[in-house]
């Protein structure tokens, strides 16, 4: 939820405030208490208020609200273009007699009448302010009359009929001086009596009395009670049965190219091209390569795998390179093998002989700028100019692998994100993002989240940082508040290889870890929205799920492509500032420790400051099961980036470069850690606080240091809490330990969550806004 | 040398982007208009 500010190309001296979009003034959302602060304190010059023609009904109720501050107002009725498609007419000169203040046409999407609209709502800015034209009928007229004779007289004179008819709605937000005066809850309730109804409802029918005069005046339907196409699309896309196989398949295709194919087509260009090595200008010459590379790689292969059958014939290959004669007459009936495998995965055996292996000799690696226009990558260039420059090994170490590798890597998700973020504008744009939200909200509201929530969940798979960005197309702030909070408990692509180490290390590969790993990360959400939904934070009832499907039509490429920036370029700032200044911090604690010689730079990283804060936080998470000072820096370099936490293991158990999935430490881990302890670690991994980049998303989203380490703190908790009862309680199942201690406690804290969730919601916690007379 | 102007050029970078990160949430910019931040309460 956002106001923006800009300025009008016309004429620079006029600023335009752009408030969230609202139905009313009623204060029930934190969108109106926003709007409703700035018209009312701030008193802008002229109100621009733009309703959708295609529904107007709905959207006059706040004009009504808006002619009644003393504020110039015009009326700019947007989607002409599909109010004529329908074949409907709207008379605005007529309207705009009818509001009181002037009507113009504008399509937003074409581009037409919005240079009128402006115009008018500059000049509107030097008139008088717009009066009212609509009166209620002669009770709740009388009502308010009197109600304006008790208000004080410090209120200005074109706010009186505003607070007048706020007071009359016991709106709670107003002064509680208003609200108290002497008299004024007898008018009300005698008029309510008289009326028979509520207050508040007999406002809201006399407007929309009101505005179904307006309409029936005003507004012609061609096609009155009949379904428009919008309508006749909509029986089908939110259909009972129809809408969510449908919303499966579209996200499928939005996830399947976004995240799974373009997305990391581009991704895979920026970590590997442009951060990494370099890359072929327009990918000519890259195959070329490929092939040679591959031809190469396997001369070398011939090379290594001759020198190691000679060696188990017991002849001695140090030789090969001092006296290669003697060696190739003492290797003369060596023959070795090399097996190739193929596309298609066949497989081939090729003998290796002396005259193969000198022959392998003579191959030259392929120079890269050999077959194509090379780019070298941003690494590369600048670890060149630093070589030149002669800067010291600490400095080009904190360059290339801190900050450039650091921000690269963040950087890399760049891609990926714009390419979500095309579809997610074009899914908003076309109008089936409000769709989905109205489709999951039934489900999701069940645990006290939103439909909205839904989106970010579902693209957390892929990775969180895009998962937790995209929880701002939620407008309800604590709804957005608790999805961001949750959404990371999916597992994301990076944190696969820890599954995959895991489940190959200790559960043999069995094949229902992988799913485990994500009903954890079901449940965990499911689990949170229950929980913190009662408690004050999140508490009361569910924001009323308010929002309009527009109708269907197809974004401009103009609009689809500047909320793609909007949203993305907000991270590529980030990742130049709070990105930039924590990947220096983490270089510094994992490179420089104490040793020997003082405090300075260490070649082990495991003698590293970082290192030493794992082995003094290992303590910690010795009720979890895994209290080794390895374990430890893992999950603590998980935090740096997921993918760490299985390279981590590799550099503590002395292994330099391990596979994705970890298999050459397999061995070594099983014999590390217990199955419960094992999959207590996988838990914890999985549910506890993000890598710095969808923390740094965290921030972002949240806006608030506070809730970021709110956030990060209650997922590391949950993370702890759910782990100590995974290894406690599978530890007795499995027999390792006895019942103990710890058992009790693990059901202590069981109970103690089922307790959470049942227990009855606490107090709303109001939203606050200040309003003054 | 090297050393010297590369670390120094690192330095005033780090510089700036910390000042810059100060004078944006001195003047309110750091709730880059989102009023969940501050309930619409900031001047922007």
């Amino acid at each position: 939820m956002e106001k923006k500010e800009g300025k009008w190309k016309g004429d620079k001296d006029v600023i335009i405030m752009d408030l969230p979009g609202i139905y009313s003034l009623s204060p029930y959302t934190l969108e109106e208490v926003v709007a409703r602060n700035y018209l009312i304190e701030e008193r802008p010059d002229a109100i621009l208020n733009i309703v959708d023609g295609s529904n107007l009904e709905r959207n006059l109720y706040l004009t009504t609200q808006l002619t009644e501050l003393g504020i110039p107002v015009v009326v700019a009725i947007n989607m002409m273009d599909v109010v004529a498609k329908n074949g409907d007419m709207i008379q605005t000169e007529r309207l705009a007699k009818e509001l009181g203040c002037p009507v113009y046409s504008i399509s937003a999407l074409k581009g037409t009448g919005i240079q009128e609209a402006a115009q008018a709502v500059v000049a509107a800015a030097a008139k008088h302010a717009t009066v009212p034209q609509h009166s209620f009928a002669p009770s709740v007229e009388e009502a308010l009359s009197d109600i304006l004779a008790k208000l004080p007289n410090n209120i200005p004179q074109e706010l009186k009929r505003f607070y007048a008819i706020k007071c009359f709605e016991r709106d709670e937000k107003i002064p509680i001086a208003l609200r108290t005066a002497p008299g004024i809850e007898e008018i009300i309730a005698n008029t309510e009596k008289e009326l028979d109804d509520d207050s508040e409802s007999i406002i809201t029918n006399e407007r929309y009395t009101y505005i179904g005069q307006i309409i029936q005046h005003c507004y012609q339907k061609k096609n009155k009670g009949g379904l428009t196409t919008s309508d006749k699309i909509d029986q089908i896309v939110t259909n009972r049965w129809l809408a969510l196989p449908i919303f499966a398949i579209v996200m499928y295709i939005v996830y399947y190219i976004s995240v799974t194919t373009i997305g990391t087509y581009v991704t895979d260009w920026t970590n590997d091209g442009l951060f990494g090595d370099g890359f072929y200008l327009f990918g000519n010459g890259r195959a070329a390569y490929e092939e040679a590379n591959e031809a190469y790689t396997l001369e070398t292969q011939k090379i290594d795998a001759f020198l190691a059958e000679a060696t188990a014939e017991g002849i001695d290959i140090s030789t090969a390179e001092s006296d290669p004669i003697a060696f190739a007459a003492e290797a003369a009936q060596v023959t070795a093998s090399v097996t190739i495998t193929a596309e298609d995965e066949s497989t081939q055996i090729l003998p290796v002989t002396i005259q193969d292996y000198e022959i392998a000799l003579q191959a030259e690696e392929p120079a890269v700028e050999d077959f194509g226009t090379w780019i070298p990558g941003i690494p590369v260039i600048v670890g060149n100019v630093l070589e030149k420059l002669q800067v010291a090994d600490w400095l080009q170490g904190l360059i290339l692998d801190g900050i450039i590798g650091g921000v690269g890597a963040v950087l890399g998700f760049v891609p990926q994100m714009l390419v979500l973020f095309i579809f997610l504008a074009f899914l908003e744009g076309c109008g089936y993002m409000a769709r989905i939200a109205f489709i999951m909200d039934r489900i999701f509201r069940k645990f006290g989240l939103s439909g909205k929530s839904f989106i970010p969940m579902l693209i957390g798979t892929g990775c969180g940082v895009p998962g937790v960005m995209a929880s701002r197309t939620i407008e309800n702030d604590r709804d957005r508040k608790m999805t961001i909070m949750t959404t990371t408990f999916i597992p994301c692509g990076a944190k696969l290889p820890i599954i995959a180490l895991i489940a190959g290390a200790l559960f043999s590969g069995a094949s229902w870890v992988a799913p485990s790993a994500y009903f954890v990360g079901i449940a965990a959400i499911i689990i949170s929205g229950i929980i913190l939904k009662k408690t004050k934070m999140f508490a009361g009832d569910p924001a009323p799920f308010v929002m309009e499907l527009p109708a269907y039509h197809l974004p401009t490429i103009g609009s689809i492509l500047r909320s793609m920036w909007e949203r993305g370029s907000s991270f590529i700032k980030k990742a130049g500032t709070i990105i930039l200044l924590s990947t220096i911090v983490i270089w510094f604690l994992s490179n420089f420790g104490f040793t020997e010689n003082g405090f300075g730079m260490v070649d082990d990283l495991s003698n590293g400051l970082l290192a030493n804060i794992g082995s003094a936080v290992a303590w910690i998470f010795a009720p979890l099961g895994w209290g080794e000072w390895q374990s430890a820096v893992a999950a603590v370099t998980g935090l740096v980036a997921k993918e760490n936490v299985v390279g981590t293991f590799g550099v503590l158990f002395g292994f330099a470069e391990v596979a994705e999935d970890g298999m050459e430490y397999w061995a070594t881990l099983s014999a590390f850690f217990t199955p419960a302890a094992a999959y207590s670690f996988l838990v914890f991994n999985l549910l506890c606080a993000p890598c710095s980049a969808a923390i740094g998303a965290i921030k972002r989203e949240m806006n608030s240091a506070k809730w970021t380490w709110f956030a990060i703190g209650y997922q590391t908790l949950f993370a702890y809490l759910v782990s100590f009862c995974v290894y406690q309680i599978g530890s007795v199942i499995s027999g390792d330990v006895g019942f103990g201690f710890g058992t009790i406690l693990a059901i202590l804290i069981i109970c103690g969550g089922i307790y959470m969730m049942i227990r009855p919601e606490q107090k709303q916690k109001v939203l606050q806004a200040k309003v003054t007379a | 040398m090297g050393t010297y102007i590369v670390g120094g050029i690192l330095v005033i970078l780090i510089l700036a982007i910390i000042r810059k990160l100060y004078k944006d949430k001195k003047s309110g910019k750091g709730c880059g208009g989102n009023c969940a931040g501050c309930k619409g309460n900031c001047p922007h």
